[in-house]
């Protein structure tokens, strides 16, 4: 692949509306009609908002920050995760929680779910200090747990070095893909439970120089492309001061059976700032990338999916933590935090958001 | 009425009165009188009664300043409260985080003040102002805590540095740079800290490869007999200098091996390991064990969570938890813990408010810290904020107060004056200003000042 001699085709993205919600929406799923988000919360919460009128209704509570929502594919099921390390499944027409499963004991960083509606998938671990150099601890508990998204039956459960911040099914379902802190990707077969590929990227991770002597950043997004035998990493580069979060925005292509980099984000495209989540066109043409800003120009970018030139780019002035297409294309909706800010009259201002964006 | 710093102290026994006024003696000799110290502790038995008297101090500087919420004030499921839950503790009613199960279990032997309000909202004034106990005020610039201590509670004939820091982090932004600056103040370059820790070590301490430790020493004691006769005949207090400097090295190479992470013993390492942090923390209390007086443990600016702070937190205060609870359960167990001070702090807290980068910023208007050992009733806690976490709402105490609380738990006279030559024609310096009150409600004995 050749960025630098291609050049992107032009798309038009314009803000359509914008919803407030009391508190940051950490995860996001659109029901297939558009008419409505389902958010998972910083306050535990679960909601489903509908898009129209902003309404929104609680359909369940974690007993920490909410990080996880996925429909269930052909099913009237919502199963959200939560730093509690419980999924929960709702009902979302009969409006109630009709399952809880203790899946880890420490966070559920991340939950995704297979597109053929089969099974969820949610990873976990907490950083701790194992070595002279702050290298994190083996895992305790398994990492990875995958359950039947129907029934709520544990399937797999796959070990992974923790912490393991995020996790993607291949799109015909039969792969799953996870990274961790450490910048280590491993893939596992479904059918089958085995571990079919590993590789590291050390492109993401940084060890403390400037202020402290451990690591951060780490992979924080996945997505499969639409050929299901490339995998894309997203995240921000290494940075020697954790403290300053600084690392350039950063997405990378790999072929996932043997580990060996495509491309990723020109130097030219990227400012500095965590990506959190991508996401693919329907078309699997082109790609999204956000997350927050440090410096730079953008939080949301576009890509080409077979240059990985950039395409557009904006500010939102939020922390993007999840962007998901319509099942046409023509939208794109954003799950947001903003800062929080100090109290009024005793109340914390709302510092949530979800936005949608038309896309020609 | 001005009380000279260096008076006989109200408390800490006869003995460490006569120990402190022989050090004045020792002081008042003048330079020359430098290598009678020793002299000081040449009967076996005093020397001794002195060290019974020790008091210690290890300061677990938490430098770039860890969150209160997710350490000593959590507030769980509020707007500002993070993801963490609270755990109950050896105190009744008492909740810390549930980061920190092991200093739940022992609470009964920490204080904890949650209720500590300062201004200085940057790294740099912050550690100055926390480090010395008093706002700056230039051109005389106050001695840190250690440097204080290491005066006051010094063994003249220990081998071991009066201040050791232990920071093998040689980074660190702005804590690099008060690093690189005056600790000792006005008491002298004599009383700063010898800094170990990684790569950090003074140079030339190692006996020549070659050389036995028997010829090592016939070297010594002719290199001492000339050197002494030189500077009697020539009354010279260059050559005194340089024989005080000879005694500092040889003192650090009989010590060495306190130095020494390799020298830990393994079962040991694993307690309060792997980390650095608790690696060095061990180091102090062998060192305290040792006679050491003042030990600083730090380890650049890793708290300083401006991003991830959840993140960082959530492996950062379960070492923090481990090795607190190692250190005084380990200090409990040599009974050395009611003769040592142990204080857990930074330079102030961090914001209710998290920002975009998933961080909380400086916050000094409302933060918490933790007491141990030496003075100090265990199993109180002080002070507390409102509901969100924003403001103090009871008890507010500043650094004065924390230093009048510090001085006052290891005996020490928390106002008396210090005696700054050049400050003649100037108001007063005094170890603590304003007479700010000590937090009587952490002190065993509701201050002894």
């Amino acid at each position: 692949m050749n960025d630098e001699k291609k050049e992107a085709p032009a798309l038009s993205v314009k803000s359509a509306k914008e919803l407030k919600l009391p508190t940051a929406v950490l995860a996001l799923d659109i029901s297939p009609d558009t008419k409505t988000a389902f958010a998972s919360c910083l306050d535990g919460g679960v909601y489903a908002v509908d898009l129209g009128s902003g309404e929104q209704h609680k359909l369940g509570e974690h007993d920490s920050y909410a990080s996880g929502a996925a429909l269930i594919a052909g099913s009237p099921l919502l199963v959200s995760a939560g730093y509690d390390g419980v999924l929960q499944w709702h009902h979302i027409e009969e409006r109630r929680t009709v399952r809880k499963v203790s899946a880890h004991n420490f966070w559920s960083w991340q939950l995704a779910a297979a597109p053929d509606g089969e099974f969820v998938a949610s990873v976990t671990g907490q950083y701790i200090c194992g070595g002279y150099k702050y290298e994190p601890l083996p895992e305790r508990e398994p990492s990875v747990r995958v359950h039947d998204a129907k029934t709520g039956r544990l399937v797999h459960s796959f070990s992974h070095v923790p912490p393991v911040q995020c996790a993607a099914f291949s799109s015909n379902g039969k792969f799953l893909a996870a990274g961790n802190l450490m910048g280590e990707v491993r893939v596992w077969e479904l059918a089958s439970g085995k571990q079919v590929a590993s590789f590291t990227t050390p492109s993401f991770t940084g060890w403390g120089i400037i202020k402290g002597h451990y690591y951060t950043g780490g992979i924080f997004a996945l997505h499969f492309a639409a050929n299901d035998e490339e995998l894309y990493a997203a995240g921000m580069s290494s940075t020697t001061d954790p403290a300053a979060g600084n690392g350039r925005q950063l997405w990378q292509r790999f072929s996932w059976r043997d580990g060996k980099k495509l491309g990723e984000t020109k130097d030219s495209d990227s400012g500095r700032g965590l990506m959190e989540t991508l996401a693919f066109h329907p078309s699997g043409k082109y790609f999204v990338m956000a997350g927050r800003l440090e410096n730079g120009k953008w939080t949301m970018a576009f890509f080409d999916g077979a240059t990985g030139a950039m395409m557009h780019s904006l500010d939102t002035k939020s922390r993007v933590t999840k962007a998901l297409f319509s099942a046409d294309g023509k939208k794109i909706f954003l799950a947001e935090a903003l800062g929080q800010a100090k109290p009024k009259d005793g109340k914390v201002p709302d510092f949530g958001r979800i936005s949608i964006y038309d896309i020609a | 009425m001005r009380r000279n710093i260096f008076k006989p102290l109200t408390c800490g026994g006869v003995d460490h009165r006569i120990h402190r006024r022989m050090f004045l003696q020792g002081l008042a000799a003048g330079a020359t009188s430098l290598m009678s110290f020793g002299g000081l502790f040449s009967m076996p038995a005093f020397a001794q009664q002195a060290k019974r008297e020790q008091k210690h101090c290890i300061l677990l500087w938490l430098c770039g300043a860890p969150s209160q919420f997710e350490t000593w004030d959590p507030k769980p499921r509020t707007p500002y409260g993070g993801p963490f839950k609270s755990i109950p503790t050896k105190v009744p009613g008492v909740h810390i985080s549930e980061l920190m199960p092991k200093c739940a279990g022992i609470l009964d032997k920490l204080a904890v003040v949650r209720s500590m309000k300062t201004k200085q909202e940057e790294h740099f004034q912050a550690i100055d102002l926390l480090t010395r106990g008093n706002a700056t005020r230039p051109p005389f610039v106050r001695p840190t805590l250690g440097s204080v201590l290491g005066q006051q509670l010094g063994q003249l004939d220990s081998p071991i540095p009066n201040f050791v820091l232990l920071d093998p982090c040689p980074e660190g932004n702005e804590f690099k740079e008060f690093k690189a600056g005056n600790w000792a103040g006005w008491l002298g370059a004599e009383y700063g800290p010898a800094r170990f820790g990684g790569e950090f070590r003074p140079p030339d301490i190692d006996r020549v490869e070659g050389l036995s430790q028997s010829d090592h020493e016939a070297r010594e004691e002719l290199r001492k007999f000339f050197s002494k006769k030189f500077e009697n005949e020539r009354k010279s207090a260059a050559a005194a200098s340089h024989n005080a400097v000879f005694e500092r090295v040889k003192g650090l190479m009989s010590c060495a091996h306190l130095f020494d992470l390799e020298k830990l013993p393994p079962k040991e390492k694993e307690n309060y390991g792997p980390g650095t942090f608790g690696l060095h923390t061990l180091m102090a209390r062998n060192l305290v064990e040792n006679g050491a007086p003042f030990v600083m443990v730090a380890n650049g600016m890793p708290w300083d969570c401006h991003v991830f702070n959840h993140e960082i937190h959530q492996m950062l205060v379960p070492d923090l938890d481990r090795i607190v609870f190692q250190l005084v359960t380990d200090l409990e167990q040599r009974g050395l813990l009611e003769k040592t001070l142990v204080v857990v702090m930074g330079e102030f807290g961090r914001t209710p408010w998290l920002n975009l980068k998933r961080g909380r910023d400086h916050y000094p208007q409302a933060w918490s810290l933790a007491l141990a050992g030496c003075g100090i009733r265990g199993g109180v806690v002080v002070g507390a904020t409102d509901k969100l976490g924003v403001e103090v709402a009871e008890k507010p105490f500043n650094e004065q107060n924390l230093f009048a609380t510090i001085f006052t738990a290891l005996g020490l006279d928390p106002y008396a004056e210090y005696d700054v030559k050049d400050a003649a024609n100037l108001p007063t310096f005094h170890r603590v200003e304003n007479r700010a009150e000590p937090i009587r409600e952490v002190l065993l004995k509701g201050g002894a000042a």
